[in-house]
């Protein structure tokens, strides 16, 4: 870390010096690249150089490291996430000349996916290296799964209010977020903010996906449940010490991934560059190394798709030159493993508006899966995943950078009348089900204040410990999401109720558990499977047009020229 | 012809070599003699030197049911003195431990020398101590309460934010540790929350946790801390 603060004293300060000192970007966190602590983003010298070797079907060697040597990460990866037939002739293609296809208009993303499939991590880090920023993001138009790019939201609050939850998914929802997320400041919430996330969602727009971010076995609970409809945040990282501190390993969370997808649940995993540093075991080596591990485990484990680009860590990947580049370079890897990808872009990392805005413009105009993998719907003060890289108050930019740009980021203009329509909604629904279930009482007062809430300082106080005791109690008594429908229907809320009945019938479909699944607003499944990405230069892919265009361009404050 | 960064590279040395001849002050050797270099780090393997645990007393099971462990990280008042915050760890320790002595409770402390995990360090203190419940304080302040039956990454309460933590919040801590020994119904500690916390933070969270992973020392699980 280097200052000059010792100048100070001695030397006369230049104004112009001054005023850039005081600039909100030196208020973050930078360090120099230091390997033996894996404080680098793209390459370490004690990264491998690739190699492989086959003997009777069995991968004998991996990266320079021979099959008595591996680790069970190294052993996962070489049984279960390369393909040995594919391996010799894949290797053989130098990294440059991959590189170079997954830029070529010419070669399609299904040519790209044949030949990435028999190389190994350290291969994959050099392929991306050989890439610039721009050259990633050509990459990330065509390797992405799903045709159209989605985006996800978190729904979130300092007081895990649930009517606040109900309110926000509704509002995001109708926002146009296609996944939303919720986790919690007190744990033992989890109950409650699940369900009232599953009722809000579906007020706002019939279809959008959610979850309960949690302790893994509350969170698989509440899936079994019916209370969520997708996981996330099966975390896996790069080195096998730090799996071991977290008491997993890759044969672990195959299991947990199988669990949740026997119960008809989409599942994706999470990984990300830093999280191995911030653990303090990185054995040396790069973050962009130690991803392609993570992806290639998350691959051999059988999940659709990751949630990575670095995540929950960026402030240490941001801290460190080439950190973003390193970014993009791991959604990409996740991209050309056949992998959903949910980018990110969900953590705050800069003090700079200008710095975080750069940083989403890297996922944002290739289109990802999920742009950010937790859009803040609620202002960041309620983030409660430590603030997220934009948030509430950034909805309007967003609306205008997608017009400017004529770029699909996943989300629409909303109007006032809406947005309080469907949030007054949400609220009352929960307060229906609260009631119908027996748990604790949702007034009248907290529904009115949620609705016209910017934030939780907008709304009313609940009893926490009275809270709590009640969601421990609708745990111990079974309730499940077919509860949800029942209570919502002798409410006299029957659209809603079907709308939640039609997300329950989802798991038994299955379909939405192919890479890259939406729903729409008639819940059918949009997928990397049944809509593929099939970008091959102008003229081909996705193209902003007809009524989304129109949607896009209706932003609010336009110069109504006949009142002019 | 190929231009990568091998034959950059070589061109480079070339026009050096060249300059040098002439007699001239080549750029980057003036470079490299700045303050600024950003290699410097390199090569470099640890943080701190490794402190010795010889002799010190193995942590025993505790029996009474009024006791709540504290277990403190490996760097604890040894290499790292001051939280993230900059408060000083005698003071968070002395403020846990006078809210659970408020409650009624008593506090037993304890090094964690085999995880440096916050929620590993809380739920092996709280299977040491004699009522169940226990407390996990990191280093650099990040402080969990749990209870001896719950799984490893859930807990009773979380204090993910060092940077936000006060005494008072160290007290209130202590205390609703000891409401849960009582099984009263407790009201958890409001929830504080800075979106910004990562872009200030991380990077010296990250440089912390190495200092307390480095100290880590599995031979020795956990010793008696409090009165050595």
């Amino acid at each position: 870390m280097k200052d000059f603060s010792e100048k100070v004293d001695t030397m006369k300060r230049s104004k112009r010096i001054e005023a850039l000192d005081r600039r909100a970007v030196n208020k973050d966190g930078f360090i120099d690249e230091w390997p033996e602590m894996g404080f680098v983003a793209m390459h370490s010298p004690y990264d491998p150089e690739p190699s492989i070797k086959i003997e009777d079907g069995v991968i004998t060697e991996l990266d320079g490291k021979k099959r008595d040597d591996f680790d069970f990460l190294d052993q996962f990866i070489a049984d279960y996430a390369i393909r040995t037939d594919r391996a010799e002739a894949s290797m053989a293609v130098s990294s440059l000349e991959i590189a170079r296809k997954i830029v070529d208009i010419h070669v399609s993303r299904k040519e790209i996916l044949e030949i990435v499939s028999g190389i190994t991590p350290a291969k994959m880090a050099e392929v991306i290296n050989c890439l610039n920023v721009v050259e990633m993001m050509m990459g990330m138009q065509k390797m992405r799964a799903r045709k159209v790019p989605g985006n996800q939201a978190h729904i979130t609050n300092l007081k895990d209010d649930p009517v606040q939850i109900a309110a926000d998914a509704a509002e995001g929802a109708l926002r146009g977020f296609s996944e939303e997320e919720t986790t919690m400041g007190v744990a033992r919430y989890a109950p409650f903010s699940a369900m009232a996330l599953l009722i809000g969602s579906q007020v706002g727009r019939p279809g959008v996906l959610t979850q309960c971010s949690a302790e893994e076995a509350t969170e698989l609970e509440l899936g079994i449940r019916g209370l969520t409809t997708y996981a996330e945040t099966l975390s896996v990282y790069g080195t096998e010490k730090v799996f071991i501190d977290g008491d997993d390993t890759p044969y672990s969370k195959a299991f947990l991934n199988s669990a949740y997808a026997s119960r008809g649940l989409k599942v994706r995993f999470t990984s990300g560059a830093g999280s191995e540093v911030l653990m303090g075991s990185s054995e040396m080596k790069s973050m962009l190394y130690l991803e392609c591990r993570c992806l290639y485990v998350t691959k051999g484990a059988g999940s659709q798709g990751i949630q990575n680009g670095s995540v929950s860590c960026v402030g240490v990947a941001a801290g460190v030159p080439a950190g973003i580049r390193e970014i993009i370079g791991e959604n990409l890897v996740a991209a050309l493993l056949g992998l959903e990808c949910a980018s990110s872009n969900d953590q705050s990392f800069s003090n700079s508006d200008m710095r975080r805005t750069a940083r989403t413009m890297l996922q944002f105009m290739p289109g990802t899966d999920f742009i950010f993998s937790g859009y803040a719907a609620e202002p960041n003060y309620d983030n409660m995943f430590a603030g997220s890289n934009f948030d509430a108050e950034d909805f309007d930019d967003y609306n205008v950078m997608q017009r400017d740009m004529q770029v699909d980021g996943g989300l629409r203009p909303v109007t006032e009348e809406d947005v309080i329509r469907v949030r007054r909604t949400a609220g009352k629904a929960v307060q229906a089900v609260f009631k119908y279930l027996g748990l604790t009482e949702v007034t009248d007062e907290q529904v009115e204040a949620v609705t016209y809430a910017h934030g939780s300082k907008d709304t009313l106080k609940r009893d926490a410990a009275a809270d709590l005791m009640s969601a421990d109690d609708m745990m111990k008594r079974g309730i499940t999401g077919v509860d949800v429908v029942k209570a919502l229907a002798e409410s006299g809320y029957t659209e809603l109720a079907e709308n939640i009945l039609n997300m329950l019938k989802q798991r038994v479909i299955g379909d939405y558990m192919h890479t890259a699944a939406i729903l729409d607003e008639h819940f059918q499944v949009m997928s990397g499977v049944n809509t593929p990405n099939d970008y091959m230069g102008p003229g081909t892919g996705y193209r902003v047009s007809g009524k989304r265009w129109e949607e896009i361009k209706a932003i609010p404050h336009r110069i109504n020229v006949n009142e002019f | 012809m190929e231009v990568n960064e091998q034959l950059i590279r070589a061109i480079t040395q070339a026009v050096v070599e060249q300059l040098h001849k002439n007699g001239a002050q080549p750029q980057t050797q003036a470079e490299m003699q700045q303050p600024s270099s950003t290699q410097e780090l390199a090569g470099r393997t640890r943080m701190r030197p490794k402190h010795s645990y010889e002799g010190a007393a193995r942590a025993v099971q505790g029996t009474d049911p009024k006791e709540i462990v504290i277990g403190v990280g490996a760097a604890f008042q040894t290499e790292i003195n001051k939280t993230m915050g900059g408060i000083p760890l005698d003071e968070v320790l002395r403020n846990v431990k006078a809210g659970i002595e408020e409650e009624g409770m008593t506090s037993r402390v304890v090094k964690v020398l085999d995880t440096s995990d916050v929620c590993f360090m809380a739920l092996q203190a709280a299977k040491l101590s004699g009522s169940g419940i226990g407390i996990g304080i990191q280093s650099k302040g990040t402080t969990v309460i749990h209870q001896k039956d719950l799984y490893p990454l859930s807990n009773l309460e979380l204090f993910p934010q060092a940077p936000l933590m006060d005494l008072e919040t160290y007290r209130k801590i202590g205390r609703n540790a000891a409401r849960y020994v009582r099984g009263e119904k407790v009201t958890p500690i409001e929830c504080t929350n800075d979106p910004m916390v990562r872009a200030k933070y991380q990077v010296k969270a990250a440089l912390m946790h190495i200092v307390e992973t480095e100290q880590l020392d599995p031979e020795k699980g956990m010793i008696e801390w409090e009165g050595r």
